[in-house]
């Protein structure tokens, strides 16, 4: 077992970045940005911000993956572009395509303008079992569920209540850190 | 009606288990889709030739208002209305090419229908499948009104309405309704409704997908309810015509047909058709004010209405041409729909293909030029601007094109050459080449055969249902 318990590596969620729920993307942008500037002085800055309900308790996460997927374009066909690789057409071609459809889609200012407007439930992730860990988990058990469930944070609860995040960031310097005392 | 029933039940539960990996059951659409005693009301009947294969095995099946030619077995099926004509199957001695194979047939092709539910569907052609060159299979398989399943062995699908699988073998595949697919192998793939999809690995790849607003105004098909929609009115508004060739013994032709010509006894003659030198008319096609020149054909489920075609033309299976001008060498795809007005007619000029599942139907004169590839749906000239191509533009095409809902990859030269030489074989294989003495096809071939009925149990348990029959010469 290694010397790392989760607790001990997390970031407490006083000092993440949150919203209520009801909140705009763009407060979640702004919310991620403060947080950035206030607690994370880390080379590795905080990337997600979680949603909480009207009891303070996390009901999702938003990632930057979450709000890119908001500026994607709505305009007929693009979605369906996606399909086009069940029928056989190689990658270089759907791309093409893409590429063609955007440049008629609507400018890339105005998906952003309308995207800070939209609801940050609407892009959240609803946490899964699988991204919830004990804060008195080893590193190991932490590093299993990550690697295991693809996932670039987990969630930390103390009597299931949930107190902090476990970001990819710092199970990785953990685990860098593990292989240099190996090592020397 | 217990047993069939059963059987009913049965059926569904094979097809559900094959595409449980695509999360679809199609209880809901087919359960009450034909009331089971419809299927006491019709006989089915066979075709007895001195040219094909006489070798028909039913057991445990229901066959009502079938047709059977050549070598079929149906196993614990429900084949209602359906066309399984055999006779383009294999024969012993034959060679099957494919790709660098050259494959000895070692015994006569069969099609071999097991477990399996076929609703007003045709079954035509001979397998594909190099894997399989002697039994075209059907298993575990519904197909739903005016499907086609044309060379393409099929295990564990489901086809909705007016969905055509072509000389493709299709595994654990949902077609949706009016979907044409034509790629050779396919598995696991749920294709929705409206799409036409022509693909030959590394040569070429077509796509054209129907704007499903617009579809379902011709067809469409959701649970519970039976395919509704234009397409399938103008079906049934024809029916009555049917039933009286269905309910007479014995039928004469009520137009002149040379005597290198094919007039099936099932089809529905109205006046003022005329049928030219080695024209087929198969079964189940529908004749009004049609002029047929020679070597046209009109295939099983064609309605040619107010129309002439000049000749070698190919209305393929399940198309529709009214209040249409066509001129030489055209090919009208599977379940195409083209229709115009008395007076606002469509005029499709020499040398074109109408791509299989292509709707025209316009309100004022359209005139389709020569020499032309058409896709998709057609109502004005601004649409059929963006839904055809010259097919010497066409075979221009060497990396991809796209086109309103079309998408082209690979090399067009390709496809039109693979459609040229499909179009060529299938006229050759009707019989449009004959000239008296060589390149004799069906509808020389076909003209002379005597139909047989067979009836199911009337009552009982076993109400429906056939008894155990072979039939060899």
């Amino acid at each position: 077992m290694s010397n790392y318990l989760v607790k001990e590596l997390m970031v407490p969620l006083s000092e993440y970045a949150t919203v209520p729920e009801g909140s705009t993307l763009f407060d979640a942008v702004l919310a991620l940005e403060k947080a950035q500037e206030e607690f994370d002085h880390t080379k590795y800055k905080h990337r997600g911000v979680l949603i909480l309900d009207k009891d303070k308790r996390v009901i999702g996460k938003l990632g930057q993956l979450d709000v890119l997927r908001a500026l994607e374009p709505k305009e007929e066909g693009l979605g369906e572009i996606n399909g086009l690789n069940q029928f056989g057409f190689s990658s270089n071609f759907v791309q093409k395509l893409r590429q063609q459809l955007l440049m008629k889609a609507t400018p890339f200012k105005d998906l952003c303008s309308i995207a800070s407007r939209l609801r940050v439930e609407d892009f959240m992730q609803i946490p899964s079992e699988g991204e919830i860990i004990e804060q008195e988990a080893s590193l190991e058990m932490a590093v299993m569920q990550l690697v295991t469930g693809h996932h670039i944070s987990l969630l930390v609860t103390r009597d299931k209540e949930i107190i902090g995040i476990l970001r990819l960031t710092d199970a990785f310097a953990a685990v860098f850190h593990t292989m240099k005392e190996c090592e020397l | 009606m217990k047993e069939l029933e059963k059987l009913l039940d049965r059926i569904i539960q094979r097809i559900n288990i094959n595409l449980r990996e695509l999360d679809y059951d199609v209880s809901p659409f087919i359960k009450k889709l034909i009331p089971l005693k419809q299927m006491v009301k019709f006989y089915a009947f066979y075709g007895i030739t001195p040219n094909h294969s006489l070798n028909f095995v039913f057991r445990h099946s229901s066959l009502a208002g079938s047709y059977f030619l050549g070598k079929c077995r149906a196993t614990n099926s429900i084949l209602y209305k359906s066309d399984i004509r055999g006779d383009e199957l294999k024969h012993r001695g034959d060679l099957f090419r494919y790709q660098k194979f050259e494959i000895p047939i070692n015994r006569d092709e069969g099609i071999d229908i097991e477990d399996s539910y076929l609703i007003k569907t045709l079954v035509h052609n001979f397998s594909h499948d190099p894997e399989t060159p002697e039994k075209f299979f059907i298993r575990d398989t519904v197909s739903t009104h005016y499907a086609n399943i044309h060379g393409s062995p099929c295990d564990g699908c489901f086809l909705g309405p007016f969905a055509t699988v072509d000389l493709t073998t299709t595994r654990d595949c949902v077609i949706g309704t009016f979907s044409y697919v034509q790629a050779g192998e396919v598995g696991h793939l749920n294709v929705g409704p409206g799409t036409v999809w022509v693909r030959n690995p590394g040569e070429f790849n077509f796509l054209y997908r129907y704007p499903l607003n617009r579809l379902n105004h011709y067809i469409d098909f959701i649970e519970g309810r039976p395919p509704q929609g234009f397409i399938m009115d103008f079906v049934e508004d024809r029916k009555e015509g049917f039933q009286r060739v269905f309910d007479t013994v014995n039928i004469e032709p009520s137009v002149p047909v040379p005597d290198n010509a094919s007039l099936d006894r099932y089809a529905v003659i109205k006046p003022k058709t005329r049928i030219s030198d080695n024209v087929l008319v198969a079964q189940r096609a529908y004749l009004q004010n049609a002029w047929l020149g020679q070597g046209a054909n009109a295939q099983e489920n064609c309605y040619i209405i107010n129309s002439r075609l000049e000749g070698f033309d190919v209305t393929a299976h399940g198309a529709k041409i009214i209040e249409a001008d066509l001129g030489e060498n055209i090919f009208v795809g599977f379940n195409s729909f083209l229709r115009g007005l008395p007076k606002a007619r469509l005029s499709v000029g020499k040398d074109s293909i109408i791509m299989p599942h292509t709707i025209i139907d316009i309100k004022k004169p359209l005139t389709i030029p020569p020499g032309h590839l058409v896709w998709g749906l057609i109502t004005n000239p601004e649409e059929l601007e963006t839904n055809s191509m010259a097919l010497k533009d066409f075979s221009r095409i060497d990396d991809g094109l796209i086109k309103g809902n079309m998408s082209f990859e690979g090399s067009g030269a390709g496809f039109v050459t693979a459609f040229r030489d499909r179009i060529h074989h299938i006229l050759e294989a009707n019989g449009a080449f004959f000239d008296g003495k060589k390149s004799r096809g069906h509808a020389q071939k076909n003209q002379n055969i005597s139909f047989n009925t067979i009836q199911p149990y009337p009552d009982g348990e076993l109400q429906g249902l056939y008894p155990a029959i072979v039939i060899q010469p």
